[in-house]
């Protein structure tokens, strides 16, 4: 379905601009800087708190609370990849060589994705491995790798950032400019962190039903829902941004 | 071989595209002519599966351009040149168009080579000059080595060395056999360039036809008398048409030169002048667009 062809010229398209290439060094970097902040501020906490509260400490959430800023860069990455070709105008040039409007979104998918899992696993991991070693250097309690749950993070959480680079791209592709995509991709995934000062029920659903909090919830096995609905919530919600990414760019004059 | 049948395109309630149809043959320069704001680019995008048409339809050797494998190969075209990534340089923007097409890097020195852009090829395009971007963009065209060439504008901002050397191309591309249709609104560039021409005003086709046929229309024999009111009547008996110059002059058509001679002769009519005009196609084309131009300048 994606064409070779197509897909290497999305790379040379990719590894050609700053922007991008800087961008994904940013969100590794970015994710290592938060694993040692939150660690920190974490093993702080940890050392002035009680040893009845000790008890419910957990080390993998305290220290992986950066991924809420890794997210957003994600997203914005997928966003460069439609965004950077309406920005330059780039677009006719583009989809007058590829022909089919479907061949491009297909290849841009692929790139999408071949370069934010690599990106996601890096930063994932170095997350977690500087957050973790913070944490034990501050005296408090950390997760080895082979734990259940931190194997769940590890192996699970950067499909999750890829899903949200899928995102970034859809909206790319439906607001066209990088500033309006990055905008509302930021406002959206960052809603489940504002809702709280809102009403009751607005706050209960955003806070159960939101897209990436579900995603990210099951990651930590604190969803109220099963699993495989809370990720099945998740990957469907993206699924409909990219099919309405498609359907737009298959009909609209470029 | 491009086709457009029936070919609209409707903005709202503005039509920009309405109902062209016409055909651009192989071996030939097809100048596509009209005033700014004609619909030239538009229709050019249709046949580029850019714009969706309103209506009708435009094939490319029969085909639609979303139906082909490897446009590329088949189509060449050059749209707006400055639609670059000013950070990319010239070789990596030809690369990603290649890659597109499974064309090898190869290709991308040639078309370089041909367009003498070789020694800046390793710079970000958006430091190029007009004319360089102009090179780019006809690079592009060439790369697939496509039978089919759509040019928007090709010589807009180019000095004139430049613009020769762009009309020489054109011209060798399309006596190889290629089918190459030129957009302008420069008349005078058409008429060296050009072979036939399609000419269109606000979304409509005016006129089509050889070069020659375009030219014919403003030719005239220039008779310069003392009595010329008198003589025009004369010249109008023996079923001519006569119209008024500028400086006093008649120019006559519907009867040939030797004919104005001999008529003059018999009426012992003393001549000051007596010679021939080729008609300008400047001067055929604003007569064919003259109420189709959507900004004239007020008058």
């Amino acid at each position: 379905m994606i064409e070779m062809g197509v897909l290497r010229a999305e790379w040379t398209k990719f590894s050609s601009i700053r922007a991008t290439m800087v961008l994904s060094l940013v969100t590794v970097a970015v994710s290592g800087l938060f694993g040692w902040m939150f660690g920190n501020v974490s093993a702080t906490e940890y050392a002035a708190t009680s040893a009845q509260e000790r008890l419910g400490f957990q080390p993998l959430d305290m220290g992986m609370r950066g991924v809420f800023i890794a997210q957003l860069l994600i997203a914005a990455l997928g966003v460069l990849v439609a965004s950077s070709e309406y920005g330059s105008g780039t677009i006719r040039a583009s989809l007058a060589a590829v022909g089919g409007r479907g061949r491009l979104l297909a290849a841009k998918a692929g790139m999408t994705v071949l370069t934010a899992l690599p990106v996601s696993v890096a930063a994932i991991w170095v997350m977690y491995a500087v957050s973790q070693v913070t944490l034990a250097a501050g005296g408090a309690p950390y997760l080895m790798p082979g734990d259940p749950a931190a194997s769940r993070m590890l192996l699970l959480g950067p499909v999750v950032l890829t899903m949200l680079a899928l995102f970034g791209l859809a909206l790319g592709f439906l607001l066209r400019t990088t500033a309006a995509a990055v905008n509302a991709g930021t406002a959206f995934l960052l809603l489940p962190v504002l809702a709280s000062a809102s009403p009751a029920p607005v706050r209960d659903f955003i806070q159960n039903f939101w897209p990436n909090t579900t995603a990210f919830q099951a990651l930590s096995g604190t969803s109220a829902l099963p699993p495989v609905v809370a990720y099945g919530l998740f990957v469907g919600f993206v699924a409909v941004m990219m099919i309405g990414a498609f359907v737009r760019f298959d009909r609209q004059d470029t | 071989m491009i086709q457009l049948s029936g070919l609209t395109k409707r903005y709202g309630d503005r039509l920009v595209v309405d109902d062209l149809t016409f055909t651009v043959r192989p071996g030939l320069v097809t100048g596509f002519l009209g005033p700014n704001g004609a619909g030239k680019s538009t229709t050019m995008r249709m046949i580029l599966g850019l714009d969706r048409p309103t209506a009708g339809q435009a094939t490319i050797d029969g085909r639609h351009h979303h139906e082909l494998p490897r446009p590329l190969r088949v189509i060449g075209s050059m749209l707006e040149s400055q639609a670059v990534h000013p950070r990319r340089t010239a070789y990596k923007h030809l690369l990603y168009l290649a890659q597109t097409n499974d064309l090898p890097a190869s290709r991308v020195h040639e078309v370089l080579d041909t367009v003498g852009l070789a020694d800046v090829a390793g710079r970000p395009a958006g430091g190029f000059s007009l004319g360089m971007s102009q090179r780019l963009g006809l690079a592009a065209a060439l790369l697939g080595d496509p039978p089919v060439l759509l040019l928007d504008e090709p010589v807009n901002g180019l000095d004139p060395e430049g613009v020769r050397w762009v009309r020489t191309l054109i011209r060798g591309l399309a006596a190889e056999g290629r089918t190459v249709l030129v957009s302008s609104h420069l008349m005078a560039e058409m008429a060296l360039t050009a072979d036939r021409l399609v000419v269109i005003g606000k979304g409509r086709l005016i006129a089509e036809g050889e070069l020659g046929a375009f030219t014919e229309t403003g030719a005239a024999v220039i008779v310069r008398t003392p009595g010329a009111a008198a003589f025009g009547r004369r010249l109008e008996r023996a079923g001519a048409r006569v119209r008024a110059g500028e400086g006093g002059e008649l120019l006559v058509t519907g009867l040939s030169m030797p004919d104005v001679g001999r008529l003059a002769c018999a009426e012992s009519v003393p001549l000051e002048e007596l010679s021939t005009r080729r008609g300008s196609l400047e001067e055929a084309f604003m007569e064919l667009t003259g109420d189709a131009v959507e900004y004239g300048a007020a008058r």
